[in-house]
């Protein structure tokens, strides 16, 4: 079956799931070895998505996701949902100084974590995000903390890194731009100077990959700031406007 | 793209990094939507959650293979749902309309969208092509779509012989993509 009408008919059938289950299993297969069919398929996925919309939604049953990540960690690693305890920062652990911010800092992740409940019924609302709760828990290896701020007191963003995959996660605590205004993301490097992680603040959570062209070290060790930015980011590519909120990496996970 | 369709992309890209904390994120904004789209076709109590950890554990598995340029991420998603609800199906027994919920009505499987949704300019253009095929091969598309009906399943519904509904898909699929234009 080449004519290309043929193979048409076919990816139809089989992305609307009217064919009988012999001819599903034989398409299965060969769309593997047939890219024409593959690309047939997609593109009928392309037209009947849409009706996707109109389903009505389901909440799962609670335990699911529970299941999926145990399926997906092996049993291994932390449990994003899992009872953990206030992070512990051992890598800062090193000077009185630092001692006293982790001593500042915990107090607020606990602080942030009694206003979850609040803050995870507005991201329940935009259907977005997970619970603050959740997000300030460790999660996975080599997962980092900043909290970026103005001052000592008010937290304006919350900067989650994967060191491992090298992408983040942000989230605006307080923070809002000016209207007209954009906020916009900087890793600070005394090598490399500012370099643009791109806009933050409009959503509820921005997670980016955008860390992926720095190592490690550098992601580690840079100052994360937030400078205030014509709508959409800074034209050229270097900050333009005040830096309002900034701070550093602490290690959440082991 | 409004500001939730860019977030979806961003965390699928985050997802694509292995970022765990970006799947539970993913897996919280839509888990609704494609359990509402597995428990249609698969309504036997059980058989969606199965199904349903095998299609999150794709798209982890799956996600670097997703083209922000090509698909909303949703729609993704939602096709790797309906593959793997139907590949189910099909294994098991037809599904008889009495594994319908009570008070089900096929009727009621008309495409509109839900109260208080915003219609995307794709759907409205194939409800606009949808509705050019007659009542009656404009439902059986849409109940194969939402519920997984097979052709035998359709044909007993619908009273024909299955040739004809076999018919019946074949020109009406071939009409609304003549009609998308796509």
């Amino acid at each position: 079956m080449s004519n290309p009408e043929d193979i048409d008919a076919l990816a139809a059938e089989f992305t609307l799931g009217t064919l009988d289950p012999d001819e599903r299993r034989g398409v299965t297969a060969r769309r593997l070895a047939e890219p024409a069919l593959d690309a047939a398929i997609a593109a009928w996925e392309l037209r009947l998505g849409p009706l996707a919309e109109t389903v009505p939604s389901v909440a799962p049953p609670n335990e699911l996701f529970g299941r999926i990540e145990a399926r997906i960690t092996g049993g291994q690693g932390k449990r994003i949902d899992a009872e953990a305890a206030v992070p512990v920062l051992p890598a800062m652990a090193q000077s009185a100084d630092s001692l006293r911010e982790i001593i500042v800092l915990r107090r607020r992740l606990s602080q942030w974590r009694m206003r979850a409940v609040g803050f995870g019924a507005i991201a329940a609302t935009f259907a977005l995000g997970i619970g603050l709760r959740e997000w300030t828990r460790p999660a996975a290896p080599k997962s980092y903390v900043a909290v970026l701020q103005k001052d000592g007191f008010s937290t304006a963003f919350l900067l989650s890194v994967d060191l491992e995959a090298r992408a983040f996660s942000i989230r605006p605590v307080v923070a809002q731009p000016e209207p007209g205004k954009s906020f916009e993301l900087w890793l600070i490097d005394s090598k490399l100077g500012a370099k643009s992680l791109g806009v933050v603040g409009d959503q509820p959570v921005t997670t980016r990959a955008s860390l992926a062209v720095y190592d490690r070290v550098t992601v580690a060790g840079a100052t994360y700031a937030v400078t205030v930015e014509p709508p959409g980011g800074s034209p050229n590519g270097i900050p333009t406007g005040p830096v309002v909120f900034s701070g550093q990496l602490v290690q959440t996970g082991p | 793209m409004t500001p939730a369709q860019q977030n979806l992309v961003n965390l699928m890209l985050a997802v694509a990094a292995r970022d765990r904390i970006a799947f539970a994120a993913l897996y919280k904004a839509t888990s609704a939507k494609l359990y509402g789209i597995i428990v249609r076709i698969l309504p036997a109590k059980g058989m969606a959650d199965e199904v349903m950890q095998e299609v999150y554990i794709k798209i982890w598995d799956r996600a670097g293979d997703f083209d922000p340029a090509r698909a909303a991420p949703i729609s993704w998603m939602a096709a790797i749902a309906r593959n793997r609800a139907l590949d189910e199906a099909r294994k098991r027994a037809p599904v008889s309309l009495e594994d319908m919920p009570e008070g089900y009505e096929p009727a009621a499987e008309s495409g509109h969208p839900l109260d208080g949704q915003e219609r995307s300019e794709a759907l409205r253009a194939l409800l606009g092509c949808l509705s050019t095929l007659d009542k009656e091969k404009r439902e059986i598309v849409l109940l194969a779509y939402y519920r997984g009906l097979s052709r035998e399943a359709l044909a007993s519904r619908y009273n024909h012989p299955v040739a004809t509904i076999k018919t019946w898909l074949h020109r009406s699929l071939v009409q609304l993509r003549a009609c998308l234009g796509t």
